[in-house]
């Protein structure tokens, strides 16, 4: 995926940065110089792209807060007035809002490759190598030393993999293994979608990796590209992933299953904002140039994006013809 | 008297390994003390610890709070030999010369016994 925006850091959003915190900070202030001639192009973090994703993602609540595995308790009722239930809704749809926050969308690490001292006269007094991990208690875990004294004498910065065992074994986190589980395997992985728990590894995976680390986007794409294979998009409808795969499949241009699929499910406000985020992405291409001219909005906003952009043409066109023909009967009824 | 508040005359604080673990499974806790104090008895701080047994990757790990170690170096704290060795290792301190000299020691010992296996052999 090509580098991410060169807005610089003032366009995120302040709720994201205080989540992302050094992640935003970081990845965006290499760009800052580059490509400012030209239009910059969107960013993951951007507010316009953010919102469209947000609104496609939906706050279906009776998934959001699907029973958890947790303790056996019986149901509680409560007798609630009118105005009491919309309270009680509003308050859920703030609370819906918080688990909906989306996770970081990153490029991939550098590997580290740091010499620190040779000292070659070290060379067959010892077998095996030391790796030292500074515990100081304030710094952050991205500033610490960790440093390998390898049997060859060489004193070198640890790899990205060490690091995170060191800092797993002495500042443990919850949901986080030392050794990454075997189900991260590609092998495995297929094993997990034929069970449809897409959400499930993606919620492990974002407790076990951190963001820019290979094994996360790898099992990231895994999953977005096994979901677009089967279209089974609604599996991560109004979870927290959405916008996630949909930024994925946009900038990949393979959106024409995830656009049969809301309009076989009349959401045609998503099916636009879609098509106008793709147009955020890649202002070059035909269909954008087109909706800038006319203003187009709606139905013909599809129609022209589906003439020029997409592959699957004719499967679209099926789908609008059965919606419209849905909504001129249930407006004729 | 009291066996708990312990008062000493002289004695000084050092930085040392103090061994816990098990039969055949040692572990060593980098631990600033009094010096006139039982190896694994009262500390004043844990500053670390070191595992010399390799693990699964083949790596022995130890882990040093180096903040708190400058503290105590700071404070007119000594340190043990082999915590010197360790901490020249780590590359906190420079390489301590029994390190050097102990590399050049071995390789001279495996030279004379490589040149004894040798001339036998001719001979």
């Amino acid at each position: 995926m090509a580098a991410l925006g060169a807005r610089g850091c003032s366009a995120v959003p302040a709720r994201l940065r205080a989540l992302w915190g050094r992640h935003a900070r970081r990845g965006f202030a290499q760009d800052a110089g580059e490509a400012k001639a030209a239009k910059p192009r969107p960013a993951f973090t951007d507010e316009a792209v953010q919102t469209l994703l947000y609104k496609m993602t939906g706050i279906d609540l009776h998934k959001v807060f699907r029973p958890v595995k947790k303790e056996l308790k019986p149901p509680q009722y409560k007798l609630m007035t009118e105005a009491q239930l919309q309270e009680a809704t509003r308050k859920a749809i703030e609370e819906a809002k918080e688990k909906l926050i989306m996770p970081p969308v990153l490029d991939e690490r550098e590997p580290i490759d740091d010499v620190l001292a040779e000292d070659k006269f070290l060379e067959g007094t010892e077998t095996t190598k030391y790796v030292f991990t500074d515990l100081t208690y304030s710094t952050p875990h991205r500033e610490r030393f960790i440093v390998v004294r390898e049997p060859n004498g060489v004193l070198r910065k640890a790899t990205w993999e060490e690091r995170d065992r060191m800092i797993q074994i002495f500042f443990p986190k919850e949901g986080r293994r030392v050794i990454p589980p075997a189900l991260f395997k590609d092998e495995h992985l297929g094993n997990v979608f034929q069970q449809d728990r897409h959400e499930d590894v993606l919620n492990m995976c974002i407790a076990q990796f951190e963001p820019d680390s290979p094994d996360y986007i790898r099992v990231h794409h895994r999953t977005y590209d096994d979901i677009d294979k089967r279209a089974k998009y609604d599996l991560l409808r109004s979870t927290r992933h959405f916008g996630g795969m949909v930024w994925y499949l946009v900038n990949r241009k393979r959106t024409d299953g995830l656009l049969i699929d809301m309009i076989n499910r009349d959401l045609l406000d998503d099916a636009t904002s879609l098509i106008s985020l793709y147009h955020m992405l890649h202002p070059e291409c035909q269909s954008a140039k087109e909706a800038e001219e006319g203003k187009l909005k709606g139905v013909d906003l599809i129609k022209v994006f589906v003439k020029t952009e997409s592959q699957r043409e004719g499967y679209i066109q099926l789908a609008l013809q059965a919606y419209e023909e849905a909504m001129a009967t249930s407006t004729a009824s | 008297g009291s066996r708990l508040l312990k008062g000493y005359r002289g004695g000084h604080v050092v930085i040392r390994f103090a061994l816990g673990g098990c039969a055949n499974r040692p572990f060593f806790r980098i631990v600033a003390a009094h010096s006139k104090r039982a190896r694994d008895g009262k500390y004043l701080e844990q500053l670390g610890c070191l595992d010399p047994l390799p693990n699964v990757h083949g790596e022995r790990v130890a882990g040093l709070n180096l903040e708190r170690l400058r503290y105590w170096l700071g404070c007119g704290a000594q340190l043990s030999r082999p915590a010197e060795k360790l901490l020249g290792l780590a590359g906190f301190l420079p390489l301590h010369p029994m390190t050097v000299t102990g590399a050049e020691r071995l390789r001279q010992r495996r030279q004379r016994e490589q040149q004894v296996g040798t001339a036998p052999a001719d001979g």
